[in-house]
């Protein structure tokens, strides 16, 4: 079943067009990843879907729903959530805190928190693998766990489809092993996921797909090794044109 | 920054929570201790007042915005209390519940206007916005006698229940009592909306916006809610103090005193905590009317300003935050 449906869409600022005509979708239970060089325009589709920009044309269907018009809030309620690229924890609050903010708002207005909230903020720390850190000031957390911590948050408000932007960058070879184990924790729970992944550490190994941008138009889309092979997207990683040039 | 002593959190609160009971049990008798002097009674039921602007003024403060623009309300409260109490006699009561209702009404009319801006733009924003209360009711002679004033405003309200009553205007003491129980009553309202739902919803906004509205939290329906509260009770306190002082004008009312003082006491106190401006609004006046005022007659609140410039330089949370976490 398709969850998340693009369709035709753009987006220009200020006559730089940052998306053309982008149709894409993303089926239930599957894992997907964004690759694209530096201004393919990934984030800006992430923030197309989320909600913070909107497209100057085109729509976006979430469940069949149409998405395009609505706010931040509002998609966040329907089930779609998501990290940034530099995270972006509400440092002065515990670490506990911000993943309660998510919990409780998550899925619309609730007066009073019940105890269960905490229990379930707790153990979506525990996945994530700081509940050591529950009461320690988000703004003290190390970068790692910043992003760690803004997966737990997104996974607060129960969502159906994630969006991470860059989850794994710059992290060891290490981290990213724990990052794959963390990112199929959160497929059995039964979310959907579109991974932003630059440097290409991560997607190669747990997407199910690729799609490929590159200034802004989709270059590729399919299994990773098959885009991985593709002309387009290695010129635009690599910059082939010397190859180019003896091909013709 | 204020994390830095943690560990020490308990005994810090400790402390705090002893002078808290002792401050909480002078207040409550403050007219028996000092035989109803009335410049030491005079000077807590102001100080008190400020007190609970400085508490309504951080309802919207927790948010993040920092406003320069509550005398708009204050003035509005005060005269909206005035003027329905002298041209149609209604009880005092009810004159200043609608006195809160007048300043919410410009509070959703600040908002409309205003919230859609941030930071320095939003304070900017507000500080403007005073001069349209404060024109018309400087302007409109035939219902707010101008520049002239309003004089002969009653005094606050009497409590009937059955055949006992206190008259809270008859004096000083009284009045005190009066200034003393809002005061309370705001401060429980405050505690309970910090700690609802609402109160986190307020300050994850604050602390990081498009996360906050990334996670759910619908931003300006917390911020105007929050706005609309905050204009409300400083309305109310501004009702207070027309039947309070009995004599009012606009540039006194609608004076930057009023938008500029709760935001001191805030900001010095500490605007991310429930009591900090209450404390410093406690400490503070009453320091500058016994000490300063003494000293130097015309120029003694340059001690605010000082006060102001130290605590953004070296305790950016505020002397409360400090403290309870020391």
């Amino acid at each position: 079943m398709i969850l998340l449906q693009l369709k035709s869409l753009n987006k220009t600022f200020n006559n730089f067009c940052a998306l053309s005509d982008i149709d894409f979708s993303v089926r239930e239970g599957e894992i997907v990843g964004l690759v694209g060089p530096n201004g393919a325009g990934k984030t800006t589709l992430f923030n197309l879907i989320c909600g913070r920009y909107r497209p100057s044309s085109g729509n976006i269907l979430f469940k069949g729903i149409d998405i395009t018009d609505l706010k931040p809030h509002t998609i966040c309620h329907l089930g779609i959530s998501r990290t940034f690229q530099s995270s972006r924890p509400f440092p002065r609050m515990s670490t506990l805190q911000n993943v309660l903010v998510g919990h409780i708002f998550g899925k619309g207005f609730s007066l009073h928190a019940c105890p269960e909230d905490r229990q379930t903020a707790i153990e979506l720390l525990e996945i994530v693998g700081i509940a050591h850190k529950a009461d320690t000031p988000a703004g003290q957390l190390t970068l790692s766990e910043q992003r760690r911590l803004d997966l737990a948050r997104a996974l607060a408000t129960r969502p159906k489809l994630l969006l991470l932007d860059e989850v794994a960058a710059g992290f060891s070879p290490v981290l990213v092993k724990q990052a794959i184990q963390l990112i199929n924790r959160v497929r059995k729970r039964g979310v959907s996921l579109l991974i932003i992944d630059h440097f290409l550490n991560l997607s190669l190994k747990v997407a199910d797909r690729l799609l490929a941008l590159d200034h802004g138009e989709k270059i590729a889309e399919g299994p990773p090794h098959m885009v991985m092979r593709n002309r387009d997207v290695l010129q635009a990683y690599l910059g082939l044109r010397h190859q180019d040039e003896e091909d013709d | 920054m204020i994390y830095f002593a943690a560990k020490n959190r308990i005994n810090g609160s400790k402390t705090c929570g002893v002078g808290l009971i002792l401050g909480f049990l002078l207040l409550l008798t403050l007219p028996l201790l000092v035989h109803s002097n009335n410049y030491i009674l005079q000077v807590f039921t102001h100080a008190l007042l400020l007190a609970s602007l400085a508490l309504a003024w951080n309802l919207l403060g927790v948010s993040g915005s920092i406003s320069l623009g509550h005398a708009a309300f204050f003035g509005v409260g005060a005269y909206g209390s005035a003027l329905i109490n002298l041209e149609f006699g209604l009880s005092t009561w009810l004159t200043i519940f609608l006195a809160g209702l007048i300043a919410t009404g410009l509070g959703l009319i600040m908002g409309l206007i205003c919230l859609r801006l941030r930071g320095a733009y939003f304070a900017l924003a507000t500080l403007a916005f005073v001069e349209i209360p404060k024109v018309i009711t400087d302007n409109w002679d035939a219902l707010t006698k101008g520049s002239l004033g309003l004089v002969g405003i009653s005094g606050l309200p009497t409590l009937r229940m059955g055949d006992w009553h206190v008259d809270f205007g008859a004096g000083i003491a009284d009045s005190y009592y009066f200034v003393f129980v809002y005061f309370v009553i705001l401060l429980g309202l405050v505690a309970f909306v910090s700690r609802s739902n609402m109160g986190l919803a307020l300050q994850a906004i604050r602390e990081e916006e498009i996360a906050a509205e990334a996670v759910g939290i619908h931003v300006n329906r917390y911020r105007l809610l929050s706005l609309l509260m905050s204009a409300f009770f400083t309305g109310v306190c501004g009702a207070c103090y027309a039947h309070l002082v009995r004599y009012i004008e606009p540039g006194l009312v609608y004076g930057l005193h009023f938008s500029a003082v709760p935001m001191i006491f805030a900001i010095c106190g500490g605007r991310f905590t429930i009591l900090g401006p209450a404390v410093a609004a406690l400490i503070l006046y009453p320091v500058d009317q016994f000490i300063f005022h003494p000293l130097l007659p015309a120029g003694h609140e340059f001690l605010y300003g000082a006060v102001l410039i130290l605590t953004v330089l070296f305790i950016p949370y505020g002397f409360w935050g400090r403290l309870r976490n020391a």
